[in-house]
């Protein structure tokens, strides 16, 4: 294989060789036979120059590397491309003008000599380049043994040929331009002037329509007056196929349960199998099926439902964030624990240094806020309902409801004076000036208890108590009226409003003699001194559970059993300002705090709930509510949760009494 | 092979250490470099250290020991402190160590009636407490009462020992829920066992609501006091009124036994300006007090003039105060929530707190600076613990947690010892605390 495929080769190089000794043979023999051979020469003569610039290039080096690159572009440089070391080439120094004329003047040959730019030299022609040069100037073939008039050598053989070639001379229309044509082109232009012939095509319609394509997608029905098209049947899934998979196929006991179903839940078509196609029966409900459909389309109106893409966050009204609305109860750090049972109610002592809760245990007890220290103790035997301080500072108090009875408890705090002038209050002489309500004194009477060395208050029914600060009256509601009580003259007035339906709580004015009086589904404003209704609130709520009064007097919040809270601006509207759904359970208890911006809500879920509650002093601007914070930590117990809370009078605090007997102080 | 791998892993994170220390002889070290493991933390260094000791000393008992790398306690393993201090681990560290500051030795408890709401352990002779049932008790040592003070009819809510110097006698005040302030005086040597009773020789009456603090200044002849009422009372001490002679008040007193004894004194000035309960006072030089309120400042007084000289705004309601630290400059105060924030006043243009310790987890019932040290302070709260604080580090140095319920007071006693009262009707004296 290896002697083959070298001697190939060798063979190819004996050819070529050969070829070219013969093309010199023809170039040495013949260089002026004929124009065919000419072309031969040529090349001939090329490769000889090629073989002399060689031998040239051999003697010189060549010196201008820069390439096939435009010479201007060094004009004005003091070099001419680079070598291939990257070094700069400089030019040759130029002649002077002068020099050169001198030079041209003194050698007679210098005319001779020519300025090379390209290899930047001075070369001097030889005889025989001024000869050719001359030749080519004057038109002539550059060599002279060229001969331009050679014989012509016919080289088409005629001897043997069957076929003439004519010798025709070509005739003369195949010269002049077509007259028909120029009739047809005219031809045209008027038929595309006349508008005969028309370059754009008119769009074939296809001749088909998708049948199963999508109705509301299709542009010229949407176009006209509100098309609505018709929902889509369902389309057959695998279980209606004639022959399904095991799985689809119901068992007996399934089949049996669908008779137990409603008629509306049970399913409409229960899959079955066939061997074949051929053992198909016809479809019974075919008819039934079509008519239904048709009904449906015919009779239920189709409205077009308009979904907007709308971000639901960008819909949330923006609030002041939590951190700027500091401070807010957030963190139980004291509790006040000695309760045996649910605390109902507690009350802050106005200052801030005790508070008072009432407990289903049957005691009142007085405890020291910064310690968590219970420092009185009143056994009272039934459960407290309520409890409430005195608002005046100087007159250290407590109301107590307990069953039917209110009591009104010397706490013992005060100094010497104060002491002295709570006996007085609460010592009633044997004078009692009841008698002049006859009709009160059948269910009201004013005892004094020994016991606790207090003012008892027997009802013949009572419900809640408030405490005024205007008048130091005392507030007890009973199940169909609303009795006055004035400590200072033992007198018990009943006021002549009309209650519609079960009062539910009731709570002063914090500044003017007006109180609010809520119903199962109302809130009545009433004015004391005036005596009469000045506004009707309407919660529309279920159940009204608590109510409180900012401590402006224009904004009133109602908590209620359904968990809602509803904030009131009176000024505003008799309805909601604002209803807030956030407890899952019955409110139990709402306050405001008395100076910071702050309400909260507790529930039976066992949170309290924190807000801020702005209230501006320009009318024009509505109060900003913002939902702080969830208060957790009392436990559950006979299903109710927090029942009572309370704001520390002058810090962000709020006490919470919850139905798992403690009491929870959350600070800021 | 992975043993070997891991204990290569070890080898090649060594740090090269020097002990030092400004403890005396028995303590010391030598002082040669060696290499230890970076991932030892303090009880490792602690237990370098003793083993060190050890060599020397064969008959040395382990004692446990805090680190100082550039006047920073250590509270995390060797590299994360380096790390988090860019302090560099090629050059040989420079250790220091001290003594660590924890109770050794946990005295018996000495049991009250009622919640112990004051303690004062000022005087090294006895110890000063205040009690939910009305009672003062002077203690000897833990266990061992004197004296019992008589007289108030409301819950003590602070007692300060004005006096001890005295060849026996020392006066005190006590506070009192009851709207009074009473002054004793009692022989501090009596040595009886079973503690006698005694009625204060004279009763300040002024405030309108509970009083909640007392101090006495350094020189011991005024009080103040902090109430309820918002308002701040000068007292002075003395035994007569202020026209009185004390020669006349010895003769009725000789007559008429204690009944006589009693004299009844009048606020000298009142300083008004907070606007809630005043529920701390200090009175450190004699010329200012500071107090704390629930109005959420600090306020600086002036004692002379009655005017108010500065404020800090904290935002929290605040329980204690005290003055301390280096200088004596630094305000400690402690309020509703469980952070001890710590002042500086004489920096200028700002009025936020220069330390925060929050380790606690309640309301801060107490806080006081150490008397000689001025790095070290303890801080009581409801959370049931005292918890002692060195300025070098955020980490409390020791928690003393034996307490069953809040800790209501605390204070240092004898430099050496932690005494503190709570609702759980105990007072708690923990001794051996090495404090430099």
């Amino acid at each position: 294989m290896t002697r083959q495929e070298s001697q190939k080769p060798k063979k190819v190089n004996s050819l070529e060789k050969r070829d070219m000794g013969l093309i010199e043979g023809v170039n040495k023999d013949s260089l002026d036979d004929n124009h065919d051979q000419d072309e031969h020469s040529e090349s001939s003569e090329s490769h000889e120059a090629v073989d002399e610039s060689n031998s040239s290039e051999d003697e010189v080096a060549p010196r201008n590397t820069i390439g096939d690159v435009p010479l201007e572009w060094y004009k004005d440089e003091k070099h001419i491309g680079y070598d291939i070391t990257g070094k700069k080439i400089k030019k040759k120094e130029r002649q002077d003008k002068l020099d050169s004329f001198l030079a041209s003047a003194d050698d007679s040959k210098n005319w001779r000599k020519i300025y090379d730019e390209y290899n930047d030299e001075e070369v001097e022609l030889t005889k025989e380049e001024t000869k050719l040069i001359r030749r080519l100037l004057k038109g002539k073939a550059p060599h002279a043994e060229f001969d331009p008039y050679a014989d012509y050598v016919d080289w088409f053989k005629w001897d043997d040929a069957i076929h003439p070639l004519s010798n025709a001379p070509e005739p003369k229309r195949r010269f002049i331009p077509s007259k028909w044509e120029s009739k047809k082109v005219v031809q045209y232009v008027r038929a595309i002037r006349k508008g005969w012939i028309k370059f754009d095509k008119p769009k074939e319609e296809p001749p088909f329509y998708l049948l199963w394509g999508d109705d509301s997608s299709s542009a010229d029905r949407t176009k006209h007056l509100a098309y609505i098209p018709p929902p889509k049947p369902k389309l057959p899934g695998h279980e209606e196929s004639y022959n399904p998979s095991l799985e689809y196929i119901p068992t007996q006991e399934e089949i049996n349960s669908y008779q137990l179903m409603y008629e509306e839940d049970r399913p409409k078509f229960i899959p079955k199998r066939f061997t074949s196609l051929r053992s198909i029966p016809a479809y019974e409900n075919a008819v039934k099926d079509s008519f239904e459909r048709c009904l449906d389309l015919y009779l239920c109106p189709r409205v077009r439902k308009k979904r907007i893409n709308i971000d639901p966050e960008s819909l949330k009204p923006k609030l002041p964030s939590r951190k700027d609305l500091r401070p807010y109860p957030l963190t139980c750090y004291l509790e006040y624990k000695g309760h045996d049972d649910a605390v109902l109610s507690i009350s802050v002592e106005p200052s801030g240094q005790w508070i008072a809760s009432g407990s289903k245990d049957g005691t009142v007890r007085i405890w020291e806020v910064e310690t968590g220290r219970c420092l009185k103790v009143w056994e009272i035997g039934e459960a407290v309902q309520h409890v409430a301080w005195n608002p005046l500072q100087e007159l250290p108090i407590l109301a107590v409801s307990a069953g039917p009875d209110v009591l009104i408890l010397n706490t013992g705090f005060g100094n010497e004076e104060q002491q002295r002038k709570i006996k007085e209050l609460l010592h009633i002489g044997t004078t009692t000036s009841s008698n002049d309500s006859d009709d009160l004194s059948d269910y009201l009477s004013w005892l004094q208890d020994e016991k606790h060395d207090c003012i008892r208050l027997r009802h013949y029914r009572l419900i809640t108590c408030s405490y005024s600060r205007v008048f130091l009256n005392l507030l007890t509601r009973e199940s169909r009226a609303i009795l006055i009580h004035q400590l200072s003259k033992k007198l018990t007035q009943r006021l002549p409003f009309k209650l519609y339906g079960l009062a539910v709580t009731s709570v002063f004015h914090p500044t003017r003699s007006i109180f609010f009086v809520a119903t199962k589904k109302n809130v009545r404003v009433y004015d004391l001194l005036k005596q009469k209704l000045i506004k009707k609130l309407e919660t529309q709520l279920r159940e009204v559970s608590s109510i409180a009064v900012h401590p402006a007097g224009d904004n009133v919040i109602v908590g209620s059993k359904e968990g809602k809270l509803c904030w009131f601006d009176m000024d505003l509207s008799s309805k909601p300002y604002k209803t807030l759904k956030c407890h899952p359970k019955d409110i139990t208890n709402v306050a405001f705090h008395r100076s910071y911006p702050l309400f909260a809500s507790c529930s039976d879920d066992c949170t309290a709930y924190v807000f801020h509650g702005m209230v501006y002093a320009d009318l024009n601007q509505n109060p900003l509510i913002v939902p702080l914070e969830i208060l957790r930590g009392h436990k559950s117990s006979d299903g109710r949760g927090v029942l009572d809370c309370k704001f520390h009078p002058r810090q962000p605090w709020l006490f919470t009494a919850g139905a798992d007997s403690s009491i929870k102080l959350f600070c800021h | 092979m992975e043993i070997d791998r891991d204990n290569n892993d070890d080898n090649s994170r060594r740090i090269q250490v020097r002990f030092v220390t400004k403890l005396k002889a028995p303590y010391k070290v030598p002082t040669t470099a060696i290499a230890i493991p970076s991932d030892l933390s303090r009880l490792g260094l602690s237990s370098i250290v003793n083993n060190l000791l050890q060599a020397v000393n064969s008959e040395w008992k382990t004692e446990p020991f805090d680190f100082l790398i550039d006047g920073e306690l250590v509270r995390m393993s060797l590299e994360q402190f380096l790390i988090a201090k860019g302090i560099s681990a090629e050059k040989i560290l420079e250790v220091e160590y001290i003594r660590a500051v924890a109770p050794r030795k946990e005295e018996e408890p000495s049991p009250h009636d009622d919640w112990v709401s004051a303690v004062d352990g000022s005087s090294p002779r006895f110890i000063l407490t205040g009690c939910y049932d009305g009672l003062g008790r002077v203690w000897k040592e833990a266990g061992l009462c004197t004296h019992i003070l008589e007289g108030h009819s409301g819950a003590i809510s602070s007692v300060s020992v004005i006096t001890s110097e005295g060849a026996g006698s020392a006066t005190v005040a006590t506070a009192s829920k009851d709207r009074t302030l009473r002054l004793w005086k009692f022989d501090a040597d009596d040595n009886s066992d079973h503690p006698s009773k005694i009625r204060a020789f004279k009763i300040l009456r002024g405030h309108n609501a509970s009083v909640q603090s007392v101090a006495a200044n350094t020189s011991g002849d005024m009080v103040c006091s902090g109430s309820w009422d918002a308002t701040i009372n000068l007292w002075r001490t003395n035994e007569s009124d202020t026209d009185g002679d004390v020669v006349s008040i010895k003769k009725r007193k000789v007559n008429n036994k204690a009944e006589e004894s009693q004299s009844e004194g009048e606020a000298v000035s009142t300083l008004v300006g907070h606007t809630q309960c005043v529920s701390c006072v200090v009175w450190p030089r004699k010329e200012t007090i500071f107090s704390a309120s629930w109005d959420h400042s600090v306020r600086q007084w002036d004692a002379e003039t009655g005017k108010d000289v500065s404020d800090i705004f904290c935002g929290k309601v605040l329980n204690c105060i005290d003055i301390g630290g280096e200088g004596s400059a630094l305000i400690a105060a402690g309020g509703s929530d469980p952070i001890l924030r710590i002042w500086d006043p004489r920096k200028p243009g700002s009025s936020a707190p220069v330390f925060q310790f929050s380790s606690h987890s309640s309301w801060i019932s107490t806080c006081k600076w150490h008397n000689s040290s001025s790095l070290h302070l303890l801080s009581s709260s409801y959370d049931g613990k005292v918890m002692l604080w060195d300025l070098r580090t955020a980490w409390p140095l020791s928690i003393i947690d034996t307490h069953k319920d809040k800790v209501l007071c605390a204070d240092w006693w004898k430099g050496d010892s932690v005494v503190s009262g709570g609702a759980d009707t105990q007072l708690r004296i923990s001794s051996d605390i090495f404090i430099q």
